[in-house]
Parts: structure tokens; C-alpha cells; sequence
């Protein structure tokens, strides 16, 4: 403040003063203008009223004195609290546009996953990004997204990510940073030594305009989009097959009969393929029109356990398989595109498959026409792909959307960059969120390779493998801070940041065009400013870009047109198919469903999301046969040794049921060295990798010995029989033709106690088992909605998920092709709750509306309630799960959810939150709640729509018309606690003997 | 058995004579000598290293109760489904023990069995520790063990109430009950003998000590008169909570929906199997007492032979209970059920089933014959054969009906850990230490309750050393000083 007067002349502004001592510019003034108050007197020493001054009555100001009464209040009260780890609340002072506390706000985005592209809708709460869900604008998702793109909000809170940039293991300025790769790009540009970039899949237009803007700036630049997971063999016969990179996507909404060739479309990675699957499997009666799937597969997918009629196949044989089908085919007058020859092929059902079953299969096929069509795994052999084009080209299937794509480098291109580096032809490297140190199958070469480039240089969040080996780490954005547009089939989809940068990263992109401009470009400020130049060009008329941010979406009309079969590629594949030999056993190496290509490794909650099939966490043993099994005397969780060209992994086996005979399978993206969640879980199958694109991911002549010593295995599932109990009811279309509900009679039970009383709402649940695929979904949105903890493979192997829904999954017959069931089990919300009357504390009980609720304060965690829960979906918190964890991590809190400390139970609240959200709000327009106003987590996750949440009460909601739906059953209704969920029985569409069903 | 309606006055057939509850001479002045000394003796080296043995034993329990506290119920190896395994089994199985004690001083005393006279005073010290080692576990065993005494219904600014239709509430009250009710029986029997330790006493911080707990106990004639009033009124609320404290630990399961535990049978089920451990643990101890504190004149071989014979009864109870267990899986036609049985002699944890029903059905069958009765190696192997098969018990009970009940999926087996082990084992040493603690300071014996069987307490009475055979039909005045027993004054049997 300034005080002091000037010491002659008018003054200029209105100066005032205080005192008269102060005018006078007394020592003792200046210093008490100095000081602002004096100790003790000054700033009070006037009577607040009346303005008279008030003699202190002692050495004690007032201010003092009610400073101390107040900081003894305080401490008072805060000894008198036992609340521990209080923050610091700070209201608002100004307060930002949109943001209002305690209401959620939501933003349109997209997360890119190999060529995937996933538009989600991102839930705020006071600025932080806490929860995902597909947009529901978006006409190909519909509001559905897969479960790793629901967790990957965890990795924006990653604590291990690097929060700025690097040089020689120095954290340094980015202008530090960057001027490393600028001068590398410049000497390249005068010394002619070309840069290799190394990146993900190309899906979106501007990444691809800044791309062939920086390749037009530095025409040195080798430019690979690796993608390990995307599966090399798929991109061969692509190329072989129509010329070009392409995208196919299936539009199973148009298909009858669907044929799969290992494809695993129903994993939740395809949310739109598996909406329409449950669509076309959510009958109301029997005569409603059904599909059906046809699986030849050799390791158990989820596909394969939905599977009307499945047979097991190993990948190696797919192709040959598959062109005896095309050859039957045209015996049945299916006629071949042009140039197609398949005169090496003998018709006749293949050894694998009983001649009965292949009939009808060609039969189906045939008759289904159009509306038949063929999917092959992108991992299964390039023959197999090629057939599958071939068929579906005969067939000319229409439930098939085939788009150019932008290619993708193989395991061989990246071989020959190998090479090229150890040759010394890089002058710089630039490795953009890409892992190939881990990823390339011959990690030693690597390794010696890239240190033969000058200058390395890495883009990307968590330090990883790679990074190890770069000399300039420049942290990136995680995709809910950063701006991006992607094409999808049906739109173009904008991404757009969320939450502002939670540390000093940028996106690659700007990165990239700060490069642009170091080489003398003129480029837009950044890459906001080039998206939106570049779109202020494309959007449609009357379409600004702001609405178009508002939507997450842009739609366009499709463009490329697609390029016709070549019948000539025909011919040599079935050669190879026919002639492909398997010797020993066969290695499939298939992407993690929780860690995808290894990028997922550190994320927790995926890590503990059970495999669908294997209900592993935490780990990726091998799966054997049961055969195999038998024949090499493994049991599970011993550990064997699997080699392969000199190559030898030690690793825990688990039998799987239904997996072909002389086939193993081995999840990728395990076995990572880096990252706090991610290091050592599991074991690196890399290194099996195959060098040749066409065969990269199935491998020949693997050995499999018992290496001695056992595993514990971090499994939430440990029994797999249903035990011929009534609990997962699973009719063919003729039984729910003639017995929906077979032989269950339901005597009328009795209670001893009241019935409860549901004065306004009951809310209830309906899951419909023929559309659930198990896919696991539900769980992660679950796990994000309530702030389930994730525990450790040494917590789960002693069966302390947390999960409060998991999906029960049942084999039954057969071992070696079993027919598989899924049941997602959770809370039943009883009417007649076994857990409410056995806690003496009254800490679970029965809302008005219909909930089971636990109240966490109260619980003292005597743990019956779990032990009288005859479905066992209570969690207890053994041991401290939560309360350690510090930001970032806590930042993906859902804040309307409690967190759970230990020695409390808990369990799914029917997402209790979110009813009476929905409730408030209501209230607050003085309406009624709507049917499919409130919806669970799970119920908004599950992309096939198989669980509908409402209002029992209402007669006009769905669920309370699905509950008496005659599919519709209780489970284990005998022991009388009345589920407020209601199961709707699983269906198969199997051929009938001596004919077939009606499609 | 016989009962004192066969005891005849005048002249007995020597057959039919009831066999003496004590061996040799013994007067009043020498049985206060014997018993009343050991307080006043320094105790031998060997009770100084059993001592270190107990207690280390007590102090591992107790620091793994520590560490549980520290890190929570995970440090267990209870998982789900199995959320109760060691702690709710190391429960049952001490409240079990603590039947024998009062079955022994308050039923037999209302029927009148005269052995109960010197066995009482030991049988009920052992209920009371066993009831201190049982309700150690309900209160370390919730999830937060800070918050225990929520499941007590005391009013609150919160108007918090506790669940009346719990299980686990009545057993709150059942055991509480049962503990203070056994507690204030077992004092009020101390109070004469603690008086004539007072007056034997020549150490002044003895005196000070049992004056104190002496209550001014002066053997007044009022004192005695009220005093057997209070014994008697104790002795029939004990009795009801015998039958009553572990029916209600049964409930926890009974009125539970788990297969395995959900049955009528469980109440008389459990009050017997208590009753049966109960005395299997009484007779171990007993054998080691009389052997080392020189009491074989006391506590005789009949004393035991009376025992064993109560142990082969409950034995054959547990046994028509077993077999009701699988009739009622096999007639109920309950699926569930019926898996639970078959789990118990066939499934994961079958050999636990076996060792249960060897070690409470096969074993004690060695009681028929009578010098298996009179045996230390028989009835020993007996009784640790019946403590090792009843905590089996509880554990198929328990782990077994629920690491497979309903849902197949949620079905896992359950690993102690060495925390749960730890914990066993400390509750024996906390038993044992308080066994021995107890040896030393007060009297082993209830003298007043003994010399209402010698002689002298029977005026007109026949032979020394045998029942005193004119004391029934003849009414006989206390004489409220020397002996004043409520039992010799017994007119109505």
C-alpha cells in the first residue's frame, strides 16, 4: 500500500490519510503503514461503532485474543474429530465457466486403440475427468465403448507417468528438450541421413495431413505405424487380397449366419458388432428372428463360448478349412469371383469337422447368402484371412463394411528398420507412444540397434522400455488432455481435451509441429489451431466446429470406394493353406484382453479385471488343452517351460477346455520391466513372435515340458461346474419354442416376517443371458463408477476381489468342446435378504424403494452377512485398500461414492447415486422419474444390452414387462430371499438334427 | 451310575456300598491343611517352566492379535466365501469348554451328585478362562475391532439400535450372561474358603488380599444361610444358561440359509458336544493336578471313572447326531445339503470330517470298558482325542459348509495362515497360564464343599471313608461353624 505523501505541489490523485501522525509522516507512522497493523493496537484500537478509540486493558489486542479463543476453538474441535487426512477445502473464488461443484459435466471425446476408435462420453466432476462411456451420438457405438477404453481414465492419473521432459536422465526445460530433436532434424536435413518415426496406426486425418506435412519438410523421414497387437497376418492378406490396407468391420445388424474364423468379435473390443449381436439375441418369443454363429476356432474366445455350433480347429488349419468350405460352396453353385481358382482344393468335409456338421455348415451358408458372413482373428495365419475375403466375396456378404485403411507396418518392416539402424542409416529415431523395445520380438537386437542412432528420442507417458534406451524423453498428453480427430466408417469423431494438463506434457502432435517449425515450416500455434484449420475446410455447410466439439462427431458421407477382390491372390493362398504343415505343437499369441499390446500393463483395474475365459487377473499363463494336459501330466498352476527356436519361457499353465488339440495360447503385453503396477506381472511372450507377417502370431513346433514347481494362480473362479444346479438356464430355440421354462416348479415359500412395503418405487433388474457375451464390461464400468479398489494377484488369490459384479462363467459337458455359459452375478437386492437380519448391527437393511443398502459408517464388519449371502457378492475389505493412495491417483474418485476403509463390508448398490440423481432432479421439475431414466453403471456399460434396470412398480417399464417375459427365472428362488433381479434364460440357436431351424 | 437313592442307612451289602469319594483318612483340620497350603508354599521349578511355557504361548496369541489389529482381518486366512473360519471355530470351541464347569457345579449340584464336591472349584475356574479364551474372538474378529461395542444396544444421540433378529446379538447377551453369571457362582463358592485362608495366612499382604476378597465372611450362621440361598438361586440360573448359552451359539449357524448349517438338530447338537469337550478338557487337567499337587486323596480314580463314563455317553450322542446329519441330507432331498454332507466325508477337507468323527465317535468307545476308565493313558488319549476332534468339529462345521455352498463359482478353498495358528495357540497359553495362576492362589479344592462329605460333617454317619450312609432320611441341623455344608443337609433326595 502506498501511504507516503508527496512532500509539496497539488497532488494528482486523492491521497488519503489516517491518521494525523501519518500525515506527518511520523517514524512511528511510517512504520505502522509499513507494518499494515501494529502489534497489538493499532488496527483495533477504535470502538468498531462508535469509532471511538478503546484502551487495551492489557498487553492482549483484542485481535490477539480472538485470534487465540478462535485457534483454541479450532484445535478443540480438531482434537475433537478423529477424521484423519482432512485436505484443504478451498472454495471457489472465481469460479470457472461450467463448473459447478457437485454437478457432473460431460464432454464428447474419442480414445484410439490400434485402428479402433472408441467415441466416449468423459463425466467431470469439478474439472477432473472421472468416468467414460461411449457416445451415445455416435451412430455406429451408440453410447457403448470397450472396457479398457472405460479404465484408460485410470492412466490419465498414472502416478508413474513423467511429468517433464528429460535429457540423459536430467529432468529438463522443454525448450532444452526439444532443441535436441530440432538440431538432429536440421543436420539431417543438410547431411541427407534419413529419421526413422516410429508410431501407432494412422486413424485420424489431421495426424495423417501433419504427418505428410512433416514428411513434405524432411523427405528423409521413414515413418512406421507399428501397431503389435493389430495382427500382421490380417494386413499380408489384405494386401494380397484387395491390393491395399483395409479396415473390415463387421455389420452383424445384416447377418444370419455368421461364420468365425478364430475372430473374436464379441471380447468387448467391437462394441458396435456386439450391440447388434444383442440385438438380434434379446427375443421376446421364439419366433422372433435369431442368428446364428458358427465358431471354428482353436484357443476359447468369448466369440467361441457364444457359439450356436463350435468346433474346434487349430489357427494353422482355419485356411485349409475354410477354402474346402468355398470349394463346397461352389459345388453347391455359389459361383467364385473372377480369376479365383481353387482347382488344388478337394471338396469333402475337413478331419477336424464331423461330416454332419459340415453339411449344415454349408447348407447355412449357402442359404443365408448375403446374409451370411465370414470373420477371421486377426491373429489367425494369412491363408485363413484370404479365404475369409474369398468367401465373403462368393458369398457377397453385406454384413461386411470394407474401408481403405492406412497400412500398417509389419513385425518384417520393423525388422528391416532393425537392421537399417544397426547398419547406422538413422540420424535420429523418434519413438511416438510406441514400445518396440518391448514389442520386437528380438529384444537383444533391438537393443544393439538403437544405440547405433545418434539421437533417440521418445514420446510417451510412462516411461517404459524404450524410453530406457532414449536419450530426449519428452512426456505426452494422455488423450483426455489432448486434441484429435479420428474417421470412423459411419463419422468423423473429434477428440478433445477434458482436464487440463496435469503436468508440463504436451500432445505429440505439437511436438511434432514444433519440429515442422524448427525446420522453417509455417505452421498454425499448435495443434489445436491446425485441427481446427483444417476443419474449418471439411465441416459440412451450417456445421460449426464448435457443435461439432459439442458432438464429438462430424458426419460424412463414406468416400473411398472399395477395392474388388482379386481372384488371382486365390490360387497361391489355398496352396500355402493346403500345404502348410503343423509340427509339435502350436503356439497362438494373441493380444492381452487386459493389457492389449503390453500399453495397458500398468493400469490396475484392467490388470484385476478377470479374463473372460480364464477368470485369470494378473497374469498370462499358458493355456493348454485338456488333451495335451493329459498327455504331458500337467496339472494347473504347474509351471512349464515353452520353447521355441532357442527361446525358453517358464510360466504357470492353466487346462482350458474347449481349446484344440495341440494348440497352446499365450496372451501378449505381459512381462513388462517398467512401470510400478505393470513390472513383473506375468510373463513377456514377445519374444514367440514370429518375424514372418503372415504366420507372426501363430507359431510351429513349440515345446512344452513340466518345468517343475507350482504357481498360485490369481483366479477368481476356481470351480467351473454347475454342478447340475439350477442356476444358468440355457434353452435351444426349440426348448424355448415348447418348455421356456422346462421342469423348475417353485413351491410358494413362506416368511416368518413382514413382507417389505414399496410405497413409491421398486427398483429391479432384468439380465437377459442370451445377449450377454461375458464380455466384462459391466465390471470395469462398474469398478469406475463405485470406487471399487483393485487388491493384487496375492489378494485375489485368496479371493478378495472387490468387484461388485463379476461374471460366473460355466462349462458344461464335454471337456474337450463344452458348451459355455455366462452369468454376471451381483447384488440380488433380496426382498427377503438373508444378509439384513444376521447383521446385529443394523449396518445392511431394505430402503423404501427396494435397495439392499449397506450403511459403511456402521458397519462393524462381523462378515455374516457375507457368509448368509447365498449368492456371495458381499466384498469385505480385509485388509486397507484405499487409504494409503494419495493424488493423482485419488483424482479418479467418482466423489459421489464412499470410499471403504478396512473392515468394512460392501457390495453393488444399484448404483445408488445415480437414482437419486435422477430423483433430485425430478423433484426439481416436479415429474415423475422416467422409464430408463436411471441407469446402473453395468446396465450403461454393457455394449449388448443385456442388463435393463427401472421401477418394478411401473407395469409399463421394460424390465417389469421383461420380468414376466416367459425366458424370465430367479436364481436359486428356492432358499426364498426373493432377487430383485431377474435372469432371462440363455439361448443357442443350434442346428437341429435332420434339418434346420428357422432363421 | 449309581445315585444316592441307592445309598441305604444302616447296614449296606458290601457290593452294593457307593465307592469313597476320598482315599484314606481325612478330618476337616487336614483337608484345610492340604489344600489351603499350596497358596502358602512356594511353588515347585516345574511349575515355574510350565509357566514360561504357557505364558510365551500367550504372549505369541497376543502379539498376533497385535498385528491383526495393525493390519486388519487380511492378515487371516479368511477369504471369501469362507468369511469366518479360525476365529468363529476357536470361539465355539472355548465357549464348548466352559460347559463342563458349570454342568459340573450348578446341574449335578441340583441333582445332588456328591462327586461334583471336589472337582466343582477346578471345573469352574476352567469355565470361567475358557469363557475369557471365547470371548476374546467375537471381539478381535469384526472388522473393526475399535467399534465392537456397537453391538450392544446402549441409547445414543444417533438413536442407533442394534438388530434384534441377529443371531450374533443374541449370542452378545447369551455369552455375557453366561460369563458373569459363571463368574459371580464361582466367586460366591470362593468366599468360605478364601475366609479360612485369611485366617490361616501369617504374610501381611495375603491377609490383605483375602480379606478383602473374603467379603468379611465370618461363617456366621446368617452368612451360611444367606449364602446357600445365593448358591442355590446361582446354581439354577446356571443351569439354564448350560442348555441355553450354546443353543444360542448354534443359532449363528441354525437360523443361517447355508447349507450345512441351516438345522434343527444344532441346538442339543452343540449343548452336548460342548458338554463332551468340556469334560474331556476337566479331566486332563485333573489327571495332571491329583498327580502333582499330591491331591489323589481327593480327586480319586472314581472321580474320574465318573467322567469317562459322562464322556462315552456324550460321546454316542455326537455320534446319533453325525448320523442325523446325513440322514437329514439324504431324506430332506436337498441338493445343497446333500453336497455339504459328501463335501464332509469325500470332498477337499473329507480328512477333517474323518478326524472328527475318529476322534469323537471312534475313539472314546475305549470308555466302555472299565479299565480303559481306570486307565491315565486311555482316558488321556481320550480327551486330547475329544479337544482335537471338536475343534475338527467346528471346522467342518464351519470352513467346510461354506468354501462350497451355493453358487459353484464363488467356491474356494480356504489356508489358514500362521497369524490364525498363532492366535490357536495363544488362547491355549492365555487357558493355561490362568490354569496355573489359578493352582497358586487360591484353594484347587472347595474344602467347605468336601467336608460336607467327610464324617465329620455327618453326625450318626457310618464307616470313615465312605459315604456317609445315615445322612439321607434323617434331618440333621447344621451346625453352621466347623463343616456347614448345604449339602450335608440334604433331606430330599
Amino acid at each position: 500500500m502506498k501511504t507516503r505523501l508527496p512532500d509539496h505541489g497539488p497532488l494528482e490523485t486523492p491521497q488519503f490519510w489516517r491518521t494525523l501522525d501519518e500525515r506527518l509522516e511520523t517514524p512511528e507512522a511510517q512504520q505502522a503503514a509499513h507494518d499494515e497493523f501494529l502489534p497489538g493496537a493499532v488496527p483495533i484500537s477504535y470502538d468498531d461503532v462508535h469509532g471511538l478509540p478503546v484502551q487495551a486493558q492489557s498487553g492482549f489486542s483484542r485481535r490477539d485474543f480472538l485470534g487465540l479463543v478462535t485457534a483454541s476453538a479450532a484445535l478443540a474441535a480438531t482434537v475433537a474429530c478423529d477424521r484423519k487426512g482432512q485436505g484443504t477445502v478451498v472454495p471457489y473464488t472465481k469460479r470457472p465457466v461450467e463448473v459447478v461443484p457437485g454437478v457432473a459435466n460431460y464432454y464428447a471425446s474419442a480414445h484410439q486403440e490400434g485402428r479402433r476408435v472408441y467415441p466416449v462420453l468423459v463425466k467431470t466432476r469439478e474439472g477432473r475427468p472421472i468416468h467414460l462411456t461411449g457416445n451415445d451420438e455416435h451412430p455406429g457405438v451408440k453410447g457403448k465403448t470397450s472396457p479398457r477404453t472405460m479404465a484408460d481414465v485410470l492412466r490419465l492419473y498414472d502416478p508413474d507417468r513423467l511429468r517433464s521432459p528429460k535429457s540423459e536422465g536430467r529432468i529438463v526445460g522443454w525448450s532444452e528438450a526439444e532443441s535436441r530433436l530440432y538440431a538432429a532434424l536440421k543436420g539431417t536435413k543438410t547431411d541427407g541421413r534419413p529419421v526413422l518415426l516410429i508410431s501407432g496406426a494412422v486413424v485420424s486425418p489431421s495426424r495423417k495431413a501433419l504427418l505428410a506435412d512433416l514428411k513434405a519438410a524432411l523427405p528423409t523421414l521413414d515413418h512406421l505405424a507399428y501397431e503389435p497387437a493389430a495382427g500382421d497376418a490380417a494386413e499380408e492378406a489384405a494386401k494380397a487380397s484387395f491390393g491395399q490396407a483395409m479396415d473390415l468391420q463387421p455389420r452383424l445388424a445384416k447377418a444370419k449366419v455368421i461364420l468365425s474364423l478364430g475372430a473374436d468379435f464379441l471380447n468387448g473390443d467391437d462394441p458396435e458388432a456386439q450391440a447388434a449381436w444383442g440385438a438380434q439375441r434379446r427375443l421376446k418369443s421364439a419366433h422372433d428372428p435369431i442368428n446364428r454363429l458358427w465358431v471354428l476356432e482353436g484357443p476359447l474366445t468369448l466369440t467361441g463360448t457364444n457359439a450356436d455350433q463350435r468346433v474346434p480347429v487349430a489357427p494353422s488349419r482355419l485356411g485349409a478349412v475354410a477354402f474346402a468350405l468355398a470349394k463346397e460352396l461352389t459345388a453347391k453353385g455359389v459361383a467364385l469371383p473372377a480369376g479365383s481358382d481353387l482347382s488344388g482344393i478337394s471338396a469333402g468335409a475337413p478331419a477336424e469337422i464331423p461330416s454332419a456338421t459340415w453339411t449344415s455348415l454349408v447348407k447355412d451358408l449357402k442359404a443365408a447368402g448375403r446374409q451370411a458372413v465370414v470373420l477371421c482373428g486377426a491373429q489367425m495365419p494369412a491363408e485363413a484371412h484370404q479365404a475369409a475375403h474369398l468367401l465373403n466375396a462368393m458369398l457377397n456378404s453385406e454384413a461386411l463394411v470394407a474401408t481403405p485403411a492406412e497400412p500398417l507396418a509389419t513385425v518384417k518392416d520393423l525388422d528391416t528398420a532393425v537392421q537399417g539402424m544397426a547398419a547406422g542409416r538413422y540420424a535420429a529415431a523418434i519413438f511416438w507412444d510406441v514400445n518396440p523395445a518391448y514389442t520386437f520380438p528380438k529384444a537383444a537386437a533391438w537393443k544393439d540397434a538403437v544405440a547405433k542412432v545418434p539421437v533417440r528420442v521418445w514420446i510417451g507417458q510412462v516411461e517404459d522400455e524404450t524410453a530406457a534406451q532414449c536419450q530426449v524423453l519428452l512426456p505426452e498428453n494422455h488423450w483426455l488432455e489432448s486434441w484429435g480427430d479420428f474417421s470412423t466408417p459411419s463419422a468423423a469423431v473429434l477428440q478433445q481435451p477434458t482436464v487440463g494438463t496435469l503436468y508440463d506434457t504436451r500432445q505429440g502432435e505439437d511436438i511434432l509441429l514444433g519440429s515442422l517449425k524448427a525446420l522453417g515450416a509455417t505452421v498454425p500455434d499448435g495443434y489445436h489451431a491446425y485441427l481446427q484449420a483444417r476443419w474449418k475446410k471439411e465441416l459440412p455447410p451450417g456445421t460449426t466446429f464448435e457443435q461439432a466439439l459439442h458432438d464429438g462427431l462430424v458426419k460424412v458421407e463414406a468416400k473411398a470406394a472399395v477395392p474388388p477382390f482379386k481372384g488371382a491372390s486365390v490360387a497361391p493362398a489355398a496352396k500355402r493353406a493346403v500345404e502348410s504343415k503343423t509340427e509339435g505343437l502350436e503356439l497362438v499369441l494373441f493380444p492381452g484382453f487386459a493389457t492389449h499390446d503390453g500399453r495397458h500393463a500398468n493400469n490396475s483395474w484392467l490388470q484385476e479385471t478377470p479374463d473372460p475365459i480364464s477368470k485369470m487377473t494378473w497374469d498370462n499363463p499358458v493355456a493348454v488343452s485338456v488333451q495335451d494336459a493329459k498327455a504331458l501330466g500337467i496339472q494347473e498352476g504347474d509351471l512349464v517351460s515353452l520353447s521355441l527356436n532357442g527361446t525358453t519361457l517358464k510360466l504357470p499353465a492353466v487346462i482350458q477346455p474347449g481349446q484344440a488339440r495341440g494348440v497352446l495360447a499365450l496372451a501378449l503385453g505381459y512381462g513388462r520391466t517398467t512401470g510400478g503396477v505393470a513390472k513383473g506381472v506375468g510373463i513377456d511372450a514377445f519374444p514367440f513372435l514370429g518375424l514372418e507377417p503372415g504366420s507372426a502370431n501363430v507359431r510351429q513346433g513349440v515345446r512344452l515340458a513340466k518345468a517343475g514347481g507350482r504357481k498360485e494362480l490369481s483366479r477368481t473362479q476356481s470351480h467351473h461346474r454347475m454342478e447340475g444346479r439350477d442356476i444358468v438356464r440355457s434353452l435351444t430355440m426349440d426348448e424355448f419354442e415348447h418348455h421356456p421354462q422346462g421342469h423348475h416348479h417353485m413351491p410358494e415359500l413362506v416368511s416368518l416376517y413382514e413382507d417389505q412395503k414399496f410405497p413409491d418405487h421398486k427398483w429391479g433388474m432384468v439380465i437377459d443371458l442370451a445377449a450377454c457375451t461375458g464380455c466384462s464390461a459391466c465390471v470395469v464400468a462398474c469398478q469406475s463408477e463405485n470406487n471399487v479398489p483393485v487388491v493384487g494377484p496375492e489378494q485375489v488369490a485368496r479371493g478378495r476381489e472387490m468387484h461388485w459384479i463379476r461374471i460366473d462363467r460355466y462349462y458344461e459337458g464335454e471337456l474337450e468342446n463344452p458348451k459355455v455359459v455366462h452369468q454376471p452375478m451381483l447384488c440380488q437386492h433380496c426382498d427377503n435378504a438373508p444378509c439384513e437380519n444376521v447383521c446385529p448391527v443394523n449396518a445392511t437393511n431394505h430402503s423404501p424403494d427396494g435397495l439392499n443398502q449397506m450403511a459403511y459408517n456402521r458397519c462393524v464388519g462381523t462378515r455374516y452377512c457375507a457368509n448368509n449371502c447365498p449368492y456371495k457378492v458381499r466384498r469385505f475389505n480385509f485388509l486397507e485398500y484405499t487409504a494409503y493412495k494419495t493424488e493423482p491417483e485419488t483424482l479418479v474418485n467418482n466423489p459421489e461414492v464412499t470410499v471403504r476403509p478396512r473392515g468394512v463390508m460392501e457390495k453393488c448398490s444399484f448404483c445408488v447415486q445415480r437414482i437419486n440423481d435422477v430423483k433430485i432432479r425430478a423433484k426439481g421439475d416436479g415429474r415423475a422419474i422416467l422409464d430408463g431414466e436411471v441407469t446402473t453403471a453395468c446396465m450403461a456399460g454393457c455394449p449388448s444390452d443385456a442388463i435393463v434396470f427401472g421401477d418394478l412398480k411401473d407395469p409399463k417399464s421394460k424390465v417389469a414387462q421383461l420380468v414376466a417375459a416367459s425366458r424370465a427365472y430367479r436364481v436359486l428362488e428356492e432358499v426364498g430371499a426373493k432377487p430383485a433381479i431377474t435372469y432371462l434364460a440363455d439361448l443357442k440357436n443350434p442346428v437341429i438334427e435332420g434339418g434346420h431351424h428357422a432363421n | 451310575m449309581q445315585t444316592d437313592a441307592a445309598v441305604h442307612t444302616g447296614d449296606i451289602p458290601a457290593g452294593l456300598a457307593e465307592p469313597s469319594l476320598y482315599v484314606g483318612k481325612v478330618t476337616p483340620g487336614s483337608l484345610d491343611d492340604q489344600v489351603l497350603a499350596f497358596p502358602e508354599t512356594k511353588p515347585p521349578r516345574q511349575w515355574y517352566f510350565a509357566l514360561a511355557i504357557t505364558l510365551t504361548a500367550a504372549l505369541i496369541g497376543v502379539g498376533c492379535i497385535g498385528y491383526t489389529f495393525f493390519i486388519g482381518i487380511g492378515a487371516w486366512g479368511n477369504s471369501s466365501p469362507v468369511f469366518w473360519a479360525f476365529d468363529i471355530i476357536n470361539f465355539v470351541f472355548w465357549v464348548g469348554i466352559g460347559h463342563a464347569g458349570t454342568l459340573i457345579s450348578a446341574i449335578l449340584f441340583l441333582f445332588r451328585k456328591r462327586w461334583r464336591n471336589a472337582i466343582a472349584r477346578f471345573a469352574e475356574a476352567m469355565t470361567i478362562f475358557a469363557v475369557i479364551c471365547a470371548v476374546i474372538f467375537p471381539l478381535i474378529h469384526v472388522g473393526r475391532p475399535w467399534l465392537a461395542y456397537w453391538l450392544f444396544p446402549y441409547p445414543n444421540e444417533r438413536a442407533l439400535w442394534t438388530n434384534f433378529r441377529s443371531p450374533l446379538l443374541w449370542d452378545v447377551f447369551a455369552v455375557n450372561t453366561y460369563f458373569s453369571v459363571s463368574l459371580m457362582f464361582w466367586y460366591l463358592g470362593l468366599i468360605p474358603d478364601i475366609a479360612s485362608m485369611r485366617d490361616r495366612t501369617t504374610s501381611k499382604l495375603r491377609k490383605l488380599i483375602y480379606t478383602a476378597l473374603a467379603l468379611g465372611w465370618r461363617g456366621a450362621a446368617t452368612h451360611w444361610q444367606h449364602y446357600e440361598k445365593a448358591y442355590l438361586l446361582l446354581a439354577g440360573l446356571a443351569t439354564g444358561l448350560v442348555l441355553s448359552v450354546h443353543s444360542v451359539v448354534s443359532f449363528d449357524f441354525a437360523t443361517s440359509v447355508v447349507p450345512g448349517w441351516h438345522m434343527t438338530i444344532f441346538p442339543p447338537y452343540f449343548v452336548a458336544g460342548a458338554i463332551f469337550a468340556g469334560f474331556a478338557m476337566v479331566v486332563m487337567v485333573l489327571v495332571v493336578v491329583r498327580e502333582t499337587m499330591q491331591l489323589k486323596n481327593l480327586i480319586t480314580m472314581r472321580h474320574l471313572d465318573v467322567m469317562n463314563k459322562v464322556i462315552l455317553a456324550m460321546s454316542c450322542i455326537m455320534g446319533y447326531s453325525y448320523m442325523m446329519e446325513g440322514f437329514t441330507a439324504w431324506y430332506s432331498m436337498n441338493e445343497y445339503l446333500h453336497h455339504g454332507f459328501m463335501n464332509i466325508i469325500t470332498g477337499t477337507y473329507g480328512w477333517a470330517g474323518w478326524v472328527t468323527i475318529s476322534c469323537n465317535i471312534f475313539i472314546p468307545q475305549i470308555l466302555w470298558f472299565k479299565k480303559a476308565r481306570a486307565s491315565y493313558f486311555w482316558m488321556i488319549l481320550v480327551a486330547i482325542g475329544v479337544t482335537i476332534g471338536m475343534w475338527f468339529e467346528r471346522f467342518v462345521i464351519i470352513v467346510i459348509s461354506l468354501h462350497q455352498d451355493y453358487l459353484p463359482s464363488a467356491w474356494r478353498i480356504y489356508k489358514p495362515t500362521m497369524i490364525d495358528f498363532g492366535i490357536l495357540l495363544g488362547t491355549f497359553g492365555i487357558f493355561f497360564t490362568l490354569v496355573l495362576l489359578f493352582a497358586r492362589v487360591l484353594p484347587v479344592i472347595a474344602t467347605t464343599e468336601v467336608k460336607a462329605i467327610l464324617p465329620d460333617a455327618q453326625p450318626g454317619a457310618g464307616a470313615e471313608g465312605h459315604f456317609a450312609a445315615g445322612e439321607t432320611g434323617t434331618a440333621q441341623p447344621t451346625d453352621g461353624l466347623r463343616a456347614p455344608s448345604h449339602h450335608g443337609d440334604d433331606h430330599h433326595v
